[in-house]
């Protein structure tokens, strides 16, 4: 077989729209992880199990409204929220106790919870595979560049910028947001003037953890919702956030682009190989980078 | 830490644990001797992986790439070549420094989260090309049956086997803990800048100590060759080393044994909690919880500071 | 006084002694029970399949035990691998050396299948396998202590082979989880696709990892390759995303696709109405086919003890309790050597017919059932329609090829 017999620009352009919708929800999951990581300077092994929390929330609402669309658009809204509260229980509750210890200690205690979170989602839903349906009018595709594009990775490509401009509007124009960022930068200082550090990093791993959440609810209608969806992200979001730049969430967002489109172009390019192309794309970027592509916060 | 710590009761317990080791496998069934060869394996993994992480304090996140590295280089000459076995015995442990020091190489230009962090996408780089090469490696189907010689064909000649290699490999790795290497390594955990100011050449001292890691990380892989006779890409997967990593902290990281004691339970929960309910990784989950806000010193540490509080001092200057 | 003590003393004592005896002497006519030892996984994404199976293998002792197999029960007890290969071993070591389980039954998981394979055969206890495809399992690797009722690899390939060789197509794509059983399974079928029609050309291969999540950029470059028909090899985990790619994008109406368990009910159920339709898939069980007597009161069963239809896991591990009951009740005696040895060329009833546990290579003798998915009015899923069965003595590999590939 040739490699990349059919690359010509029609291919190329809807690999490459396909590419950035993809990159949209990586990007969703690995900002809240970037930004839990800058404030908290913990990476949270558990992200991976809110994100999938998230997209077993979303199948409960979906069918708690009959399975409509009605049902998904509010699954959507409701499903982050339900996640964030499991969050703020997990942390008011344990992790706030452990914020003046070792680093490690905050790894080990999100590796706790990662395992209790799994065991926990497999109590509640079973071991069945679970099915989100797009809203009617998110279904099927659209003829772009000469192949079809779903039509669930168009409306994936106007959330993601949203959302960024969302969180955007929240770490520069919001209070919250501001000591958010300056606790991630120096949190002895933001202690200093009086602020309750403690409690903005409740916020901050709250928000974290909503946005896993969200991402969890957008990727449920492609995907089967099965135990093990932890698993399975929570590499790809380290992996990004690294290469992004430790804590810097627009890091994220490049991180999310380049594992997103090497994987697209990757796919097109040579098919066989697709499994070892994220890792090398990584390996690449911290060989020339080793701090990540943009700034960390420390 | 053990630092003039060595006192005869210390000596006398040891010897006293060694030798009820040695006279157990007669009496005990089968499985029971199997379990505590198990645990004599994770011990040597958890152990090397401490070198550089309790007494290194570098962030050592995928030590599991060299138990696989080590164990798939064993099985592949013992399966393909018609070399004596232990050629391939000593070739594990070497390969797995070779790839240990290529890896090191790149990781020790970076601290802490940096240096985690790059060594998972490296490691995984070379899990994902053992999967995928499944015509060399058997993929994820694994290689099985691996034959050993014939001196190593019952399990309790397995178990002293993997026994007195553990005690070899802790009494250097006690050696080296206790020389200058040693010494300058902990010095260069506790503070680096000082370190180089005084002229040690921080990255090479610390490249060295990975590379001594992970050659005990492949001995380990060896003997678990040795023990169960297969080879699988999950030993290279990153939540075994996730798993290695919670052993260290869960035994207590700024002790000498606190690793063996952190495998020990690991896989002691496993395997007996596992017969009662499918659900043991919750139970882990609340354990390690538990530990973490009780015992924070790991369970080692916790007795330790009980009847050792210089060790106490130790631990805390650590822990801040 | 000192005589009411002495009395007292004398009276524990004796109970003591009474109790202890009563203990320490052997059972007498209660024989000790058949024990199974069930190594599968219930956790994570391929634990669907291992509930099932049990449930399966549940349904079928209550039947058995009615009757009672040499004048004793059979019990069973249940390790969970977690779809990981060293505790995999570990449990069926702990089966073995702890619980010294007369047989070992279980797994969807290759790699423990063939390690926990490796080391009954040093430990000589019979292994039924139930839901693992390897086709290596009874194959190359296959050996005197270990067994298979579910279908592998070589016969699904054949069966796909001989399904698409009727087709006119001449191009075609081939993509699939890229781990053993993916790239098993499109070997199977292209070889097998080969010999009957030597015209077909494979134009590219697109592998993705296990449970990839995000299929459509494969999706786009497959359509815009322009084949004829696409193989799709996938497991179980990653089913439900290929069959909802292959609807959103609409390739499923537009291209033939043929992949081994697309018309399995666990992961049509969940999709609904809005699984594609026209996919040609096989199977080796479905609740639905054959309409047969004693496949409806397996179903009916099944279905009123768990809810739900059974799967073919639990097919699988249906016939495995049969085909356990049944040898030991030819053995005589509860020996393993005896149990091997009367379960080799044993038939038995199953939902499909019967099915003969072939003797030279220890693989059970199963249909494949070709069909095309599509929606029907009695079910709110989607099921397989245009059933063709494909019996297994023309899909099994040869005895010949199987003894060729062992002496390798």
């Amino acid at each position: 077989m040739e490699l990349g017999q059919s690359i010509n620009l029609a291919s190329l352009g809807s690999q490459l729209l396909v590419g950035l919708s993809r990159a949209m929800i990586l990007f969703i999951v690995c900002a809240g992880l970037s930004f839990v990581l800058g404030v908290l300077r913990v990476p949270n092994i558990a992200h991976g199990s809110l994100y999938m929390i998230g997209a077993f929330a979303a199948y409960s609402i979906f069918k708690l409204f009959g399975g409509s669309s009605t049902g998904f658009w509010l699954a959507l809204i409701l499903a982050p929220f339900v996640v964030a509260a499991v969050s703020l229980i997990a942390e008011r509750a344990l992790f706030c106790h452990l914020y003046q210890r070792e680093h490690l200690m905050l790894l080990l205690f999100t590796f706790a919870l990662m395992l209790i979170f799994g065991d926990l989602v497999k109590l509640t839903w079973g071991a069945k595979y679970y099915s989100v349906l797009p809203p009617s009018v998110l279904r099927g595709s659209i003829s772009v560049f000469g192949s079809s594009l779903p039509r669930y990775n168009l409306f994936l490509l106007i959330i993601g910028p949203l959302v960024a401009i969302g969180l955007w509007l929240f770490t520069s124009k919001t209070k919250i947001g501001k000591i958010s960022r300056a606790a991630a930068v120096d949190r002895e200082m933001v202690g200093v003037i009086g602020i309750n550090v403690s409690w903005v990093f409740a916020v901050a791993f709250v928000i974290g953890c909503y946005l896993a959440g969200l991402g969890g609810a957008l990727v449920a209608p492609t995907v089967s919702i099965s135990l093990g969806m932890d698993h399975d992200i929570i590499i790809e979001a380290f992996l990004i956030v690294t290469i992004g730049g430790l804590g810097n969430i627009w890091g994220a967002l490049v991180g999310s682009l380049i594992f997103g489109l090497t994987h697209s172009f990757g796919v097109l390019l040579w098919p066989q190989f697709a499994i070892v192309f994220p890792y090398a794309a990584v390996v690449i970027v911290l060989l020339l980078c080793p701090r990540g592509l943009l700034k960390s916060v420390w | 830490m053990f630092r003039g710590i060595i006192d005869l009761k210390s000596v006398w317990l040891t010897a006293a644990i060694f030798i009820i080791l040695l006279i157990l496998p007669p009496i005990l069934p089968r499985f029971y001797t199997y379990i505590l060869a198990l645990i004599f394996v994770t011990s040597l993994l958890a152990m090397s992986l401490n070198l550089v992480l309790g007494h290194g304090m570098l962030f050592q996140f995928h030590h599991g790439v060299f138990y696989g590295v080590g164990a798939y280089t064993a099985a592949l000459m013992l399966t393909k070549t018609s070399l004596p076995e232990w050629i391939g015995f000593v070739a594990g442990p070497i390969m797995a420094a070779i790839v240990g020091l290529l890896i090191g190489w790149f990781c020790v230009r970076l601290t802490r989260l940096y240096f985690g962090m790059l060594q998972i996408s490296l490691g995984s780089l070379i899990w994902a090309i053992v999967f995928r090469w499944y015509s060399f490696t058997g993929g994820d189907d694994g290689i099985h049956g691996i034959p050993m010689p014939s001196l190593l064909s019952s399990l309790n000649n397995v178990y002293y086997f993997i026994l007195i290699v553990l005690v070899i490999c802790l009494v250097v790795l006690y050696l080296i803990l206790k020389s200058p290497f040693g010494s300058t390594l902990e010095a260069i955990r506790d503070n680096p800048q000082r370190c180089e100011a005084v002229g040690v050449n921080v990255r090479r001292h610390q490249l060295m100590a990975i590379v001594i890691a992970t050659f005990f990380a492949g001995i380990a892989g060896v003997l678990f060759v040795v023990l169960e006779g297969s080879v699988f890409p999950d030993l290279l997967f990153w939540v075994l080393s996730l798993e290695v990593f919670i052993m260290c902290l869960l035994g207590g990281w700024f002790t000498f044994a606190g690793p063996v004691l952190g495998a020990a339970i690991m896989v002691g929960l496993r395997t007996f909690v596992g017969i009662f309910t499918e659900y043991w990784t919750l139970i882990l989950g609340v354990i390690l919880i538990l530990l973490i806000f009780f015992l924070p010193e790991g369970v080692m540490g916790y007795f330790l500071e009980k009847f050792k509080p210089q060790v106490k001092e130790a631990a805390e200057r650590g822990a801040n | 006084m000192t005589k009411r003590i002495v009395t007292m003393r004398s009276l524990v004592l004796g109970v003591a002694l009474f109790a202890i005896l009563l203990i320490l002497l052997p059972a007498q006519s209660k024989a000790r029970p058949i024990k199974v030892g069930i190594i599968d996984c219930y956790s994570g994404p391929a634990a669907v399949f291992g509930k099932d199976a049990l449930n399966g293998f549940k349904l079928a002792l209550a039947t058995i035990n009615k009757k009672g197999v040499l004048g004793t029960k059979i019990e069973f007890t249940t390790r969970d691998t977690k779809f990981k290969v060293d505790i995999g071993l570990s449990m069926a070591k702990e089966l073995i050396m702890r619980e010294n389980v007369d047989i070992l039954v279980g797994t969807i998981s290759s790699g423990v299948a063939l390690a926990v394979s490796d080391y009954v055969r040093r430990e000589k206890v019979p292994f039924i396998v139930w839901i693992s495809k390897s086709e290596r399992i009874t194959g190359e690797k296959g050996h005197r202590y270990v067994f298979s009722t579910g279908e592998n690899t070589a016969m699904a390939g054949k069966a796909g082979g001989v399904a698409l060789a009727k087709k006119p197509y001449v191009k075609y794509w081939i993509a699939g989880d890229d781990y053993s059983y993916g790239h098993d399974i499109a070997n199977a079928a292209w070889r097998n696709l080969g010999k009957l029609k030597p015209g077909v050309k494979k134009i590219g291969e697109s592998w993705w990892k296990v449970g990839e999540p995000d299929l459509i950029p494969y999706f786009t470059a497959i359509e815009g390759a322009k084949p004829d028909a696409v193989i799709f090899a996938t497991g179980g985990r990653s089913m439900a995303n290929v069959l909802k790619a292959a609807k959103t994008t609409g390739m499923a109406g537009k291209i033939p696709i043929w992949i081994h368990t697309a018309t399995d009910h666990a992961v049509l159920k969940p999709l609904g109405p809005e699984a594609p339709e026209g996919v040609m898939g096989t199977m080796d069980y479905h609740f639905y086919y054959p309409d047969t007597p004693a496949n409806k009161a397996f179903v009916k069963a099944f279905q009123d003890a768990y809810g739900e239809p059974p799967g073919f896991p639990a097919f699988h591990a249906y016939m495995t309790a049969h085909f356990i009951a049944k040898a030991f009740r030819k053995a005589g005696k509860v020996n393993k050597e005896k149990f091997i040895d009367a379960l080799e060329g044993l038939k038995i009833d199953a939902p499909v017919g019967e099915v003969k546990m072939r003797a030279c290579d220890h693989q059970a003798v199963l249909p494949m059932f070709l069909g095309v998915t599509k929606k029907v009015p009695q079910y709110d899923f989607v099921i397989s329609t245009d059933i063709i069965t494909l019996p297994g003595k023309d899909i099994l590999p040869t005895c010949e090829e199987i003894k060729k590939a062992r002496e390798k």
